[in-house]
């Protein structure tokens, strides 16, 4: 029982050359807070093996409008879009019931929030934030607009790309996740520091949404679509 | 399919997600059983430089080593008045502040498993979350604990360990110590996620 690699589990550890680099060069403070001792392989028991189930009851979850701070109010200013998709496991099981956090910029690129020290205009319209929690068959969808770019002021200086930043509680608590999810075609993508700190092409590109398909159901809001896959259930280990 | 790509969480993670999330100790109306704890410490980094603005979240079983969620076959007689989540965000100082019960040990596949608690690190810098356990020093059975044992140094496995800190008692509930040093002399064991 000493490695942590367990079949029955259905769990196996993140394959590093489809992840993020762990450090990145113009990212100091992946320098300075990133273990310099290797990370310890562990058994995985039921404490890794369960998960804060019913957390929807406790943060509490709604039908998701970011565009809208108040529904009697008038709507945020910019492009309004419909972002959906589905968070499933690695079979493609869907993933009923999980929670996701959402936190983007407006579409100045500023944030509500106290260490923001970008000069860009808040929207009283925008709140920026919100959970929601997926269907039964593991989709998630809500109306936003789109954020704006926004730049990186205490280390180094660079522009961060439009994104949406998402935080889900899975199942358990081997697969809570968090990530950015970028917009395809926007030139700031080629130059960002986190998106390019994943070497594997086709895993970045599972950072970007798709671009929004030819036929278009909503004529109000432009669609983006990005699916998750959450760790387990797998019987036998990711390939390099 | 491969396993989606994580990212940084960054540095505007809203305040407001974190409100009310550092108290375990209610949940629906009632109150946890058990020894209520206050557990905090600080979140370093290299040069024991502090970490603000660090969001650290705990998983654990009740104070009878209970978890609820399907897979514990004790499932039915978890303690309604205990959420077994928490999470906090570091102030100026780095310091992380949770209200939560001392953990029940309970077994697994023949073993047992002392009392802990499963933490994570989300940070700027971080491109991954940061998985750690904390135990606690009056434990008799930590000698031989899985996930404990894994940590074959043993200086590194004593801080695991979280410290008594009578300092930090609050009415009816005992303080305990665990710092999280991601980087540098007296770095935290942390676990292949
Ligand atoms: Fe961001």
């Amino acid at each position: 029982m000493k490695t942590a690699v367990q079949p029955h589990t259905g769990y196996w550890p993140y394959n590093d050359q489809t992840q993020m680099d762990r450090q990145i060069p113009r990212y100091p403070r992946s320098f300075t807070r990133v273990p310099a001792h290797p990370l310890t392989e562990r058994p995985l028991t039921l404490t890794e093996l369960t998960g804060p189930a019913g957390i929807e009851n406790r943060l509490g979850v709604e039908a998701l409008d970011l565009s809208h701070a108040a529904p009697e109010e008038p709507r945020a200013l910019g492009q309004l879009i419909l972002v959906s998709g589905r968070v499933m496991d690695e079979d493609g099981s869907p993933i009923a019931g999980a929670v996701i956090e959402i936190w983007q910029a407006n579409s100045c690129g500023k944030y509500i929030h106290e260490l923001d020290r970008f000069d860009a205009p808040l929207d009283p319209n925008f709140t920026g934030q919100g959970r929601l929690i997926t269907d039964f068959e593991g989709r998630y969808q809500f109306l936003s607009v789109k954020p704006g770019a926004y730049p990186v002021i205490e280390s180094g200086w660079w522009w961060r790309p439009p994104h949406i930043h998402f935080s889900i509680f899975g199942p358990s608590w081997m697969n809570r996740y968090v990530t950015q999810i970028f917009f395809p075609g926007e030139p700031l993508n080629q130059i960002d520091v986190l998106l390019n700190g994943v070497k594997d092409e086709e895993a970045r590109q599972t950072l970007i949404f798709e671009a929004p398909p030819p036929e278009m159901g909503d004529v109000q809001r432009i669609p983006f679509h990005r699916d998750f896959v959450l760790r387990g259930k797998r019987a036998t280990p990711e390939l390099p | 399919m491969n396993p989606s790509v994580y990212c940084t969480i960054g540095p505007f993670f809203p305040a407001e997600f974190s409100d009310g999330c550092s108290d375990l100790t209610r949940n629906n109306g009632k109150v946890a059983r058990g020894e209520h704890i206050l557990l905090s410490g600080r979140v370093l980094e290299e040069g024991g430089k502090p970490t603000v603005n660090t969001i650290v979240e705990i998983w654990q079983p009740d104070a009878n080593g209970i978890f609820r969620h399907a897979l514990d076959p004790r499932c039915g007689q978890a303690d309604p008045g205990f959420f077994g989540w928490g999470r906090a965000r570091t102030d100026a100082d780095g310091w992380y502040r949770f209200r939560t019960v001392l953990p029940g040990s309970y077994e697994w596949e023949g073993n047992m498993r002392c009392p802990h608690l499963n933490m994570m690190v989300l940070a700027i810098g971080l491109t991954r979350r940061l998985v750690t356990t904390a135990f606690f020093p009056e434990d008799p059975t930590n000698a031989s604990d899985l996930v404990l044992d894994s940590v074959s140094d043993l200086a590194m496995r004593a801080r695991l360990i979280a410290k008594r800190d009578p300092s930090a008692d609050a009415a009816g509930a005992a303080g305990y110590r665990f710092d999280l040093i991601l980087r540098g002399a007296e770095e935290t064991p942390f676990f292949v996620d």
